[in-house]
């Protein structure tokens, strides 16, 4: 350094200079910028400033819509008005706002609020009332000229093909809570998705509003539209629902409490899936004031939970599959085990009855899983050993969460010894035989349910229940799609499956499930009833009906899990809305297609 | 004693530079005040108070030398980390950033002075014996030095002052010597790892850049800020409307005009001919910061006035740009222009480093 610090100090002077002129450079940029903007455009400028009246609203984007399997919508959109307020072009606040309340009839003290919640120079429109009526328009329309900053917006908003239809599955578009705002995600006034399929997809379904620049005369009146951003139409969702079997599990489940899901062996794809009491998806839309909604949350109904997964309820004798299973894969029952059933078990001081007055007689395994015989179950779950039902309940899903993406979903619950003396409490026999007819603690969801069913039916494949086939974006372009993925597999031999799915047949065709046959269709399932609370009494209609189907028999194609709360026996009541279901699916689609095929 | 001002020193003061600058200030009180022409002239009056306190710290600094002010630079910029790191826990939120602290009654802005810690840290990163001649583990160590605050700034979310610390950076590595195709190798590394953190960003922090990158993807928010501040540069044609005349500025339509829009106040208020005696104020500052470093007789000296240079330079344009649509808006203020305290003082010092070196040419 120290050979040449002339020849140093010149080239550092040189590389100064050259950035000395790149800087100037950028100077000259901005003259000329200057230039062209007051000088050569500047008589245009003057003009407009002087008579600056620019507007700037917004223009909402649609939702996307949810379509079924076969294209069918499940939502689509209308438009709707809503009224909104500029803080930054209201000029006379009070005035204003004194004139909107006595129009539209809303407390003026409800629109102070919602403006002193914003900026006062703010562009943003604040949204006071959504869903007017024609008459609330022509009114504000009319007195236009006295509400500066008050502006009538067309809205997409949602309708629903029928008010409850799919309540849960689709969930309801609402403004976003104030909660929801502070997180910075969404804008004040922004209609999102709060529940179901309307949240989970929200990013995708919203699109992105676009705006216009509007220039208006002194009166506020619009000239002329200088620049036009459209909105970007939200992304369009294919599900794996059918429309139709919806519908039919929605109608045959009316008037009860309850849930059904029907999903596919073969994919893992929900059809339907429904919870009943449900609420009206239309009354969120729109204003829907206090009162109401606290009525929804109190209701004794509960028609905001969706049964299908939020609700766990013990699965009674449907979970004698489970014990057959585990029995039989693991060599403690056998097809040949017989045993005598006189309508009572006892063990050691307790006494454990069957739910047939008298008992069943000489019984099987077959026999016992097809006339749901308590007795042989209670002594073959000694035989099998907690620990083994426990293993297999969970192999087959049971008291976990099945991974569906919808928010809520509870797990369930699998008591084993092991985790009863992790509580402290030292697990009976007793507790045993309540669990191979599936009652004590055990817990499972209807969801859970039908996933263990599909396992049976195909297999042992064990798949994540899948309600979304593919996003795509308004262009057309692909924004998202789902394939089918099993997350587990239940390792039977084939002879187990053989045999568990006969004798679900038989259940059927000559056992408890025969309220549910069908003649052209062989339904294979299990009843089950569960007693919802300690010694409850079916014939008062205290017990949980179950009924875990598949259909073909031979060729399973569909699962129907049918539960209805309190509703009594499950080959009764349960049974004959499955079949109601299956004749739907099967029968009158075939009706449907010589319909076609003649017209 | 460090105060002990000399003769030789006042002697080599640097008046145009100062003159500039004073021009600079002059035309920002005079811009707030007709601002604020016929209903109360608070902001202005702040204004000069800030300008009082820069004025303080510009005589403290200069009559520092720089090179201790540069033997501190560790210290400093550690100092300076800490602060950012405070506004992201104590920082108070102002439209979606944090960029504030509040001490007393004041809040100031630690991004800001962040700014000339950082100038100082990389004069003394670049001119430490072990540094010399420049090696590329130095070239590492000194961009690690520039990444951890871009990163604190970036998150802030304050996309200005991340924006200005590049090109400090760029101009004094290039003053070092590095190769102009290696800082282009730099910049293309950084690009290509762009996307890498697009696919890192949520949905709704992608949509927050793009509307930075195109301000007409958001047409109720900056768009609405840009075409107006047009209006108004525009409106003023050659020479102006006047103060009153200024209905683009005085009725509000023109938002942020005291602070980063102050350009388009002026420009409305005082036409082409304003601007151009404007911009040649800042050129004159700029020039003179050029000629300082060109002649620096030491590194540290260099390397300083290079970097408090790049600094104003990169600002001034960046904001000029910005606010006559040339480039996407980020949130800049105009050095010496637009009204707040943490940005008049710390320009006022960077003054004061300028003058430091140029006082201390020929010790």
């Amino acid at each position: 350094m120290r050979a040449a610090p002339g020849a140093r100090r010149e080239a550092w002077s040189r590389r100064v200079l050259a950035m000395t002129l790149v800087v100037a450079a950028g100077f000259v940029c901005v003259l000329g910028q200057l230039w062209y903007l007051q000088v050569l455009e500047g008589a245009r400028f003057r003009e407009m400033s002087e008579r600056n009246r620019i507007r700037v609203r917004p223009v909402a984007a649609p939702r996307g819509i949810l379509y079924d399997r076969h294209g069918l919508a499940l939502v689509d959109n209308r438009p709707a008005f809503t009224v909104s307020l500029i803080p930054r072009e209201m000029e006379d606040r009070d005035s204003v706002l004194a004139r909107l309340s006595i129009l539209l009839k809303v407390p003026l003290a409800e629109l102070q609020e919602m403006l002193a919640r914003v900026p006062a120079d703010s562009l943003r429109p604040v949204r006071v009332r959504r869903d007017l009526s024609l008459e609330d328009v022509a009114r504000v329309e009319e007195w236009k000229l006295e509400l500066p900053g008050v502006v009538v917006e067309v809205e997409p908003q949602r309708v629903y093909p029928t008010s409850t239809f799919a309540a849960h599955l689709l969930g309801y578009v609402r403004e976003v809570t104030e909660e929801q705002t502070r997180q910075g995600r969404y804008r004040r006034g922004d209609m999102i998705g709060q529940v179901g399929l309307e949240r989970l997809l929200d990013e995708h379904l919203r699109g992105r509003d676009g705006g216009e620049r509007i220039e208006v005369d002194a009166l506020g009146r619009p000239v002329q539209v200088m620049q036009r951003e459209e909105p970007r139409p939200g992304a369009q969702v294919v599900t794996t629902l059918d429309r139709r079997i919806q519908e039919a599990a929605e109608a045959a489940l009316a008037g009860r409490a309850g849930s059904v899901v029907v999903m596919d062996p073969r994919s893992g794809d929900i059809l339907a899936m429904t919870s009943s009491p449900a609420f009206s998806l239309d009354r969120f839309a729109g204003n829907l004031d206090r009162e109401a909604w606290l009525a929804l949350v109190k209701d004794p109904t509960h028609p905001l939970l969706n049964r299908a997964l939020q609700s766990q309820y013990a699965p009674g004798s449907v979970f004698k599959i489970v014990v057959a299973a585990a029995g039989l894969q693991e060599g403690s029952l056998t097809p040949m085990d017989r045993t005598y059933c006189n309508g009572e078990f006892r063990l050691g001081a307790w006494t454990f009855k069957d739910w047939h007055e008298g008992g069943h007689g000489h019984m099987d395994l077959r026999s016992a899983i097809v006339q749901s015989c308590n007795v042989f179950f209670y002594q073959a779950g000694l035989k099998v050993g907690a620990e083994a039902i426990a293993r297999y309940a969970r192999a087959f899903g049971l008291g976990a969460p099945s991974g569906i993406e919808l928010g809520g979903e509870k797990p369930g619950l699998v008591p084993s010894p092991a985790l009863k003396r992790r509580q402290g409490r030292p697990w009976h026999g007793g507790d045993t035989v309540n669990m191979s007819i599936g009652q004590g603690q055990l817990l499972v969801t209807p969801l859970q349910v039908a996933r263990m069913m599909a396992a049976v039916a195909n297999g042992g494949i064990l798949w994540k229940p899948r309600l979304i086939q593919r996003v795509e974006r308004a262009d057309g372009t692909l924004a998202y799609s789902e394939a089918s993925r099993m997350t587990g597999q239940v390792d039977l031999s084939p002879v187990v499956w053989a045999f568990l799915r006969d004798a679900l047949r038989r259940v059927v065709s000559e056992g408890t499930g025969h309220a549910a046959r069908l003649p052209g269709i062989e339904v294979a399932g299990k009843t089950g009833t569960a007693q919802s609370v300690a010694h409850s009494d079916s014939a008062r209609g205290q017990d949980h009906a179950w009924f875990a189907s598949f259909a073909p028999a031979a060729d399973p194609q569909v699962v129907v899990v049918v539960l209805v709360e309190r509703g009594g026996k499950g080959g009764q009541v349960a049974a004959p809305i499955a079949r109601a279901i299956y004749r739907a699916i099967f029968l009158e689609k075939v009706a449907m297609a010589f319909a076609g095929t003649e017209s | 004693m460090i105060f002990r001002i000399d003769r030789r020193l006042l002697q080599n003061v640097d008046w145009t530079l100062l003159a500039a600058a004073g021009a600079i200030v002059t035309l920002s009180i005079l811009s707030l005040w007709s601002l604020a022409w016929g209903g109360g002239s608070g902001i202005a009056l702040r204004q000069l108070w800030w300008v009082g306190v820069g004025l303080g710290a510009l005589v403290v600094v200069a009559s520092l030398d720089y090179r201790t002010l540069v033997r501190a630079a560790p210290v400093l910029y550690v100092a300076g980390l800490g602060l950012l790191v405070a506004v992201f826990t104590l920082g108070r939120t102002v439209s979606g950033a944090r960029r504030w602290l509040h001490v007393g009654p004041v809040t100031v802005q630690p991004s800001e002075l962040f700014k000339l810690i950082f100038v100082l840290a990389l004069a003394w990163a670049l001119t430490s014996r072990w540094a010399r001649p420049l090696s590329r583990a130095t070239l590492g160590w000194t961009a690690g030095l520039a990444a951890v605050p871009f990163l604190l700034v970036v998150r802030q979310p304050d996309l200005g002052t991340a924006v200005v610390l590049l090109p400090v950076l760029a101009a004094v590595l290039l003053g070092v010597g590095l190769r102009l195709k290696v800082l282009a190798g730099f910049a293309l590394g950084a690009v290509a790892a762009m996307p890498l953190g697009w696919l890192l960003l949520r949905a709704y922090q992608r949509e927050r850049l793009l509307v930075y990158l195109d301000p007409f993807r958001d047409p109720l928010g900056t768009a609405y800020n840009v075409i107006q501040a047009k209006i108004a540069i525009g409106s003023g044609q050659l020479l102006g409307k006047g103060v009153s005349g200024a209905t683009q500025s005085r009725l509000a339509f023109l938002p942020e005009r005291h602070t980063d829009f102050i350009f388009a106040v002026f420009a409305e208020m005082w036409g082409f001919v304003g601007c151009l005696v404007l911009i040649l104020a800042y050129g004159l500052l700029v020039l003179r910061g050029f000629e300082i470093a060109a002649g620096a007789r030491e590194p540290r000296g260099r390397l300083v006035a290079l970097g408090v240079t790049a600094l104003f330079a990169t600002q001034t344009l960046i904001n000029l740009g910005m606010v006559t649509g040339l480039l996407p808006v980020v949130g800049i203020p105009l050095p010496f222009m637009s009204y707040g305290g943490s940005s008049m003082v710390v320009s006022l010092m960077a003054l004061g480093l300028l003058l430091s070196v140029r006082m201390r040419q020929f010790q």
